[in-house]
């Protein structure tokens, strides 16, 4: 196990911004931290980083009660450097407070710019960056020192389209080296990247686990239909239909009593001379998960 | 250690960058050396400005180089005291401020390292100023009243240097505790300037005080000796200085979050 925490608590006078929270990471494990605005994201991020004290629990990282920070690598929300610096120079830099070793500390610096697509922009100074670049730098220096375990807060959420298919891009390719614990609120990012994920709500963990469960555990018989004609009004007084949604006149969405009555309802359609543009079953997506989660 | 090394060199680098390693040396010599240089030209300014009326005598006494020393002193003790402080109220709370503190702290860096490296990075490049102004006032004084000894002027520069400790210390103190430049420099301009006009007030209870060592520096200009509480002093302006090193680093270390 790289990271186990256990109910970790963090309050700031009488309020609460972390109750309990328990969480495992193996090496090279993906794990999302989902949840809205001021569910206690960013303030957990930091206290596994090292850099706010917990009012209670234990973060237990390596095998050790204490944080090696050698072994972390943190990107705040909104990273910001010494404006005065090239990104090359802040690179060295902290490579060498990470006890980089200094040979070949320039190279391993070079690489890393090159694979935030910053190559370019190396020798110029940060105070110049876009907020972007400032993101790609950020990814940069949390990877530079080969960390077992990454922590990204919103590492996609201030990017333009690009950039952020860019850097999601970048974390499939290193989860295959570290582990990485991110938080985001774009759903969508965490599915393409994520094994797992941990749903927060006012410092409170409300679902944590594989992200195939989820997704799984809230399948149901629905099913989209939607026809060329109108929908006649037969179709939801079937007796296999146990729910009927009129979305549009043309479409509907229908609960079945049983899965196998799904050919039941074509061979009615096409015997009433229906002409079908999709008939397709309902694909819970995150979103919908997150929602009944969130709101529960 | 090397970490310390690391984070002192980004100071000396940064503070080249911003210039300050050039206006700060500038600005202090410019105001050490025109006390030497308006002594002497003294009659002659008067002289041209004074609209006296024709035929007044002016009779100044030439002033001896001693005095003369103990004049850039003192004109160093109002005006560099409080280019000093404006020159590192920034230091921490800039960094604190934009975000880039966060950085610095989640690599494997102590409290201690950090404001260890402001500190000896800072008091470098204070002393460096005040040791080139210092140094050109006693070449002009030297060339243009009567040659002051070589150990007065080292004694001097030594004890004076630990006031620019002090003022140091005090104000990246400050620079733990606010987060506005305005209230650092003024917090630290605060206490400096209470001490050192207690220090003139009550000269007998103000012995061990840090400001005591403006007069002391003086003191041993004139007579190339030290005023009896010269031990008193050295020892508590110590004291006081490592126990303002420690508050700094036990209140940042106290930070809920960098």
């Amino acid at each position: 196990m790289l990271l186990s925490v256990n109910d970790l608590k963090k309050r700031y006078g009488s309020h609460t911004a972390m109750e309990g929270l328990t969480l495992q990471i193996e090496e090279n494990q993906c794990v999302a931290l989902l949840g809205p605005n001021g569910s206690g994201k960013t303030t957990t991020l930091n206290m596994l980083a090292g850099l706010l004290s917990p009012t209670s629990g234990t973060i237990a990282f390596m095998g050790k009660e204490k944080i090696d920070r050698r072994e972390i690598g943190y990107l705040p929300q909104y990273p910001a450097f010494f404006p005065w610096m090239t990104a090359m120079e802040y690179l060295q830099f902290a490579g060498k407070l990470s006890h980089m070793p200094k040979n070949g500390l320039r190279q391993t610096c070079s690489d890393m710019l090159e694979f935030v697509g910053l190559a370019e922009a190396g020798n110029r100074k940060i105070g110049g960056f876009s907020g972007g670049m400032k993101q790609r730098l950020g990814l940069a220096q949390a990877m530079l020192h080969d960390p077992k375990l990454l922590i990204l807060d919103e590492p996609v959420s201030a990017l333009d389209p690009a950039g952020r298919r860019d850097v999601l891009e970048m974390m499939m390719k290193l989860k295959k080296r570290m582990a990485i614990l991110f938080s985001t609120h774009v759903l969508h990012d965490a599915e393409q990247v994520c094994d797992d994920i941990v749903m927060l709500k006012d410092g409170h963990v409300k679902w944590s686990g594989p992200l195939e469960e989820l997704k799984n555990g809230r399948k149901d018989e629905t099913f989209i239909l939607t026809t060329e004609e109108a929908l006649p009004e037969w179709v939801g007084e079937k007796e296999y239909i146990l729910e009927y949604v009129s979305v549009t006149p043309k479409t509907a969405e229908l609960t079945l009593r049983h899965l196998k009555e799904r050919n039941l309802l074509l061979r009615d359609c096409m015997e009433n001379d229906l002409a079908i543009v999709r008939f397709e079953r309902k694909n819970h997506t995150l979103e919908d998960a997150y929602m009944e989660v969130v709101n529960q | 250690m090397r970490t310390l090394w690391v984070l002192m060199l980004k100071e000396w680098q940064e503070a080249w960058r911003d210039r300050k390693l050039i206006w700060l040396p500038v600005v202090i010599t410019l105001l050490a050396v025109s006390q030497p240089i308006t002594q002497y030209y003294m009659p002659e300014i008067l002289d041209m400005a004074g609209n006296l009326p024709e035929g007044a005598v002016i009779e100044i006494p030439v002033p001896s180089g001693e005095e003369v020393l103990a004049g850039t002193l003192s004109q160093l003790g109002l005006m560099g005291t409080a280019i000093f402080v404006l020159s590192i109220m920034g230091s921490i709370a800039h960094e604190r401020n934009n975000g880039a503190l966060t950085l610095v702290m989640a690599r494997p860096v102590q409290p201690l390292h950090y404001i260890a490296s402001k500190w000896a990075a800072n008091a470098v490049i204070l002393l460096l100023s005040f040791g080139i102004a210092y140094g050109l006032s006693y070449y002009y004084t030297n060339l243009l009243f009567n040659e002051v000894e070589a150990k007065r002027f080292f004694g001097s520069l030594a004890v004076y240097s630990i006031w620019i400790l002090f003022t140091l210390a005090v104000t990246l103190l400050g620079g733990v505790f606010f987060r506005k430049v305005g209230g650092i420099a003024g917090a630290s301009l605060v206490a400096v300037s209470v001490l050192s006009l207690c220090g003139s007030l009550f000269p007998k209870f103000m012995g061990w005080s840090p400001s005591n060592s403006l007069s002391q520096a003086s003191h041993f200009l004139m007579t190339g000796k030290w005023e009896d509480s010269f031990g008193l002093m050295l020892g508590s302006s110590f004291v006081l200085l490592a126990c303002l090193f420690v508050f700094t680093v036990l209140k940042f270390s106290r930070y809920e979050s960098y």
